[in-house]
């Protein structure tokens, strides 16, 4: 049995008389990529953002690396170190160089000395393919580019858990590719991630589970296989129209 | 030829009331400095009871004629603690007061500028909401709010010579006790004039050297 890393219980959220997530369960195990497909709006981003309590839960649990997040005694930034994410919109830091991008949260955080959390952050860079970079700042640098970026950043926390919500979605069609290719590699190399996006080809291929949210339910989760090959719900069925 | 003399002789008593007015701007914004930050600070906090004494202490200082709340420091509060305050200390009061209203709210500004995925992407990397401040926030808000800082402190300055009114000797009280003495009100009061617009420029023009400096590599 693999271990659960993330596992949400009746999660719900309001937004005042909003009810964005009426009772979300799921668990994701280790090493697993979960993609969450559905409507705008159906609260994916929600969802996601609960997990690292970005938005506070208005009701039911999540629990990440056994800790209750919401609880009293669970150090959320502790947490939150284990639990990387990456933005639709990169929020790379624009004062800082994609260096420093990287290396701050492991210098402030971990207390790791400047050389060694440059040259972490020269690794990642390679890893990302942006060797090149390392001294550009975020506004030099394209959009691809910049989200290669936060997603090294983020991974220089060392976090065993990777969040995305639409990664890809500011993107220039041009450059999605160069973000997925890393997300792809970043999947193969045993990292627990929950994406959320709107690339249903990158969905198919690399998740282990997709699931499929609308109106604040999860109506659906299978394998892609399952979801994109044979729906079982209408909703499921009238969104892939859709889409695909 | 005769200007020239009018001028000169009065330029030693002149420039030191500009190192009054000097010295009285810089204490004042040092203490208005801490004034706004922390009335910033105020507001930004959850506690709703602090955000509102900071709001209803900017709307008072808003509301207030820098003259009048000179007049009521040196000598209302005076009266009714029934002690003497200088001249230089009610100055002082007065323009950190005041100017410590409207910095907070420039400075509060400057953070609420800055896009709330900067402090959302810094939190989600672990740092907590102080660390992200000082790390990811602040550094931003600095060059946003450098050039309506600089604003503030020229209008700070200029207003010290509101303050001759409760007798400090600045650069205007200078000047009127020169012409008390000479009766050259042109010559003199173009000189002071002159003197402001140098010194105003000159701080203006560093200003903008700083801002630029600070703009490297962001945008
Ligand atoms: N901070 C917020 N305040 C009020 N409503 C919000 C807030 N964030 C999201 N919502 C609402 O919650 C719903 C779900 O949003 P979201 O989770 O962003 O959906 P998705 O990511 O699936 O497009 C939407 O109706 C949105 O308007
Ligand atoms: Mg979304």
């Amino acid at each position: 049995m693999a271990t659960v890393k993330v596992e949400a219980k009746n999660l719900q959220k309001s937004f005042g008389m909003l009810d964005v997530l009426q009772g979300i369960d799921l668990e994701v195990t280790e090493g697993e990529v979960v993609c969450m497909i559905g409507p705008s709006g159906s609260g994916k981003s929600t969802f996601l953002r609960c997990l690292n309590r970005l938005e506070e839960p208005t009701g039911g649990q999540v629990i990440v690396d056994g800790f209750d997040i919401m609880d009293k005694k669970s150090d959320i930034n502790k947490i939150r170190e284990n639990i990387g994410m990456v933005f639709q919109q990169f929020n790379l830091f624009p004062h800082l160089s994609v260096t420093e991008n990287i290396m701050m949260a492991p210098v402030d955080r971990k207390k790791m000395d400047k050389a060694a959390a440059a040259q972490k952050a020269q690794q990642l860079l390679k890893k990302v393919g942006l060797s090149d970079k390392a001294d550009a700042y975020p506004a030099q640098l394209s959009g691809g580019q910049q989200q290669r970026v936060a997603i090294a950043r983020a991974l220089a926390m060392e976090p065993d858990i990777m969040l995305f919500d639409e990664p890809t979605s500011a993107l220039d069609p041009e450059m999605v590719g160069e973000v997925l290719a890393v997300m792809q590699q970043l999947a193969k190399d045993g990292m627990t991630m929950i994406v959320v996006t709107h690339e249903m080809g990158f969905a198919r291929e690399v998740s282990d589970r997709v699931v499929f949210m609308d109106g604040g339910v999860v109506v659906e989760v299978g394998t892609p296989e399952e979801i994109f090959g044979h729906p079982r719900e209408q909703r499921t069925i009238d969104f892939l129209n859709k889409v695909l | 030829m005769k200007f020239f003399e009018i001028v000169g002789s009065a330029m030693p008593s002149l420039l030191q009331g500009l190192l009054k007015t000097l010295e009285i701007t810089a204490v004042s914004l040092v203490f208005a400095t801490m004034i706004g930050l922390l009335l910033c600070m105020m507001q930004l906090s959850n506690s709703k009871v602090l955000g509102v004494i900071a709001r209803i202490y900017v709307d008072c200082m808003r509301g207030l004629p820098v003259m009048v709340l000179s007049f009521f420091i040196y000598f209302g509060v005076a009266q009714a603690l029934s002690i003497r305050i200088s001249s230089d200390v009610a100055s002082v009061m007065t323009l950190a007061l005041n100017a410590g209203a409207y910095l907070s709210e420039i400075f509060r500004g400057g953070i609420q500028a800055v896009n709330i995925g900067q402090m959302e992407a810094a939190r989600s990397l672990g740092l907590p909401y102080g660390r992200a401040m000082r790390k990811v926030i602040l550094p931003q808000a600095i060059r946003i709010v450098i050039p309506s800082m600089v604003n503030q402190f020229i209008i700070t300055l200029k207003d010290t010579s509101i303050l001759s009114i409760i007798g400090m000797v600045e650069l205007t009280q200078s000047g009127k006790l020169i012409i008390a003495r000479n009766f050259k009100s042109f010559e003199i009061w173009l000189t002071v004039g002159v003197i402001y617009i140098v010194v105003i420029t000159i701080l203006s023009r560093v200003s903008r050297m700083i801002e630029r400096r600070m703009a490297v590599g962001n945008r």
